[in-house]
């Protein structure tokens, strides 16, 4: 035991896994945080599709559509939409692009999938006598959307789309498949040096952990600015 | 004697045969009804008759399924008009005051406005200036209504008499022709019910076109020069004030009126 943990600390710290562990504490970061910026982007244009009103054609086929693309990124594992986007798509639209940019438009658009229906019902806690007096002022649907109604909801849901960061965060644990170096994949290297798994995985958990429980706070402390924001000017 | 044509100039709307149902249930029966300019319109009526509907399907809140709005020489109800530039031009205020809760009082008031004037933007003009112009004009509004002090806080601290009554100053900051009421002060605590109504006559004596739903047989008295019966979809009986109550005809207004008087 003594010894598994010294040569972890010496494939960590003398042997340079260090900052493959920091690169790959980056990438997981970043594979979350663009991904979730990307996913909130597209949930929230799928929710709006999913609520305007459907009198017209053009929002009857756009909500066809949507229902395609979030029944696709629903239905199937998030390691196959990485497998087929690098290894299949890639290479019939014959573009090279590194794998990280990959991992987060990857993990983008199947955020999206999940972030339009917390949007969804963000934007319908809302209630609709502001869209309405938005509308009534003249301004456009999506105006109105844009400038009261959207807001709103993102506070609403706050918490859970924090959840959803913590859920993207573990799951790019999963993007080694293309080949980017990410934090379990920068563990797993430190691991492979000895063929001992045992405290690598166990520190890498406990990364996670770390990692899932600051985003937690966080979040907890947006939440608390946002309440105090509208209490300021009470007088 | 045709009354609409003689008066023609003057009719600011004028609503032929207007219906509107939902699902299988027919709410508006075939409503007319000329507002002329600087007319008090005051409509009264049990509820459920349809009041409300006919107020939201004058700017097409709701969308009517027959009949014509006349409104600056187009047509509303036609679903090819750009309703949202006549909208600006149509001020409507709520019974449930609908602020906007993310945003403080100033700028639930300027952002029409600002929106408007950047889309209408003069050479030379900055967003800066526009934005300045447009919060000094709400600033104005505000200290008419006694509200500057207000201008920071947001809508879930205010009173319900307050709400209201920026409610009214946003829909005002537009510059609207005519403004309609559903109810203003139905959701209020009795003693705010005051402050809006004196708001509401304040507008009327500075000549703005009005149109009130209401069950405040009391101010419609006193404000309207035209008060409106609505029941089950129609309009029932509309006279002059002092007519109206001194005479009602209508079996049913005469019943509804014993109710309320
Ligand atoms: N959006 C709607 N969907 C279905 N029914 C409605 C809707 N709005 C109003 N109604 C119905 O239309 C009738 C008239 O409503 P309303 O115009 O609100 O009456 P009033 O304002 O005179 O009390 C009522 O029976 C009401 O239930
Ligand atoms: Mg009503």
């Amino acid at each position: 035991m003594e010894k598994q943990w010294n040569n972890f600390c010496r494939e960590l710290f003398d042997n340079g896994g260090y900052k493959d562990v920091l690169n790959g504490l980056l990438a997981t970061v970043e594979i979350a945080v663009f991904g979730l910026i990307i996913g909130i982007i597209i949930g929230t244009l799928i929710a709006m599709v999913k609520v305007v009103p459907k009198y017209k054609i053009l929002p009857r086929i756009l909500e066809k559509v949507v229902d395609v693309y979030v029944g696709f990124f629903r239905g199937t594992p998030m390691v196959v939409q990485l497998l087929l986007g690098y290894f299949v798509l890639l290479p019939l639209l014959g573009i090279a692009v590194d794998s990280i940019i990959v991992a987060i438009v990857i993990f983008g658009l199947n955020s999206g999938a999940y972030v339009s229906e917390i949007m969804r019902a963000g934007i319908q806690s809302v209630d609709s006598g502001q869209l309405e007096a938005g509308r009534a002022l003249g301004l456009s649907y999506g105006k109105t959307m844009m400038r009261i109604v959207i807001p709103q909801s993102i506070k609403n849901i706050l918490p859970t789309l924090g959840n959803e960061f913590i859920t993207l965060i573990k799951e790019t644990s999963v993007v080694s498949f293309i080949a980017v170096v990410d934090l379990t994949k920068a563990f797993r290297q430190i691991g492979a040096a000895h063929y001992e798994y045992l405290v690598p995985y166990v520190v890498l958990a406990l990364v996670y952990l770390v990692l899932v429980m600051l985003i937690a706070l966080g979040v907890k402390m947006i939440e608390r600015r946002f309440k105090r924001s509208e209490r300021r000017y009470s007088k | 004697m045709n009354v609409d044509t003689q008066n023609d100039d003057n009719v600011l709307i004028k609503v032929r045969n207007l219906r509107k149902s939902f699902d299988k249930q027919e709410v508006l029966k075939g409503v007319n009804l000329d507002v002329h300019t600087g007319e008090k319109i005051a409509i009264i009526g049990p509820s459920g008759c349809g009041k409300s509907t006919f107020l939201r399907c004058v700017n097409c809140l709701e969308d009517p399924d027959g009949g014509s709005i006349m409104f600056e020489g187009e047509d509303l109800a036609d679903m090819k008009v750009d309703i949202n530039i006549h909208r600006q031009r149509i001020g409507m205020v709520f019974q449930q005051f609908n602020l906007f809760n993310n945003l403080n009082v100033l700028d639930n008031i300027t952002l029409a406005p600002i929106i408007v004037a950047k889309r209408n933007r003069k050479k030379g003009q900055t967003v800066k200036e526009i934005k300045e112009k447009e919060q000094e004009k709400a600033y104005k509004l505000l200290e008419q209504i006694g509200l500057a002090d207000k201008a920071k806080a947001y809508p879930s601290t205010l009173s319900g008499g307050q709400k209201q009554r920026i409610a009214i100053i946003r829909a005002l900051a537009m510059n609207p022709k005519v403004m309609l009421f559903d109810e203003p002060t139905s959701a209020l605590d009795p003693e705010m019910v005051g402050e809006v109504l004196d708001l509401m006559k304040k507008l009327a004596n500075d000549g703005m076109t009005m149109v009130i739903v209401t069950h405040e047989i009391g101010f419609a008295r006193e404000v309207a020069n035209k008060i409106i019966f609505m029941n089950d979809g129609v309009i029932e009986e509309e006279n002059a004030p002092e007519q109206f109550f001194a005479h009602p005809s209508s079996p049913r207004l005469k019943e509804f009126l014993s109710k309320v008087l």
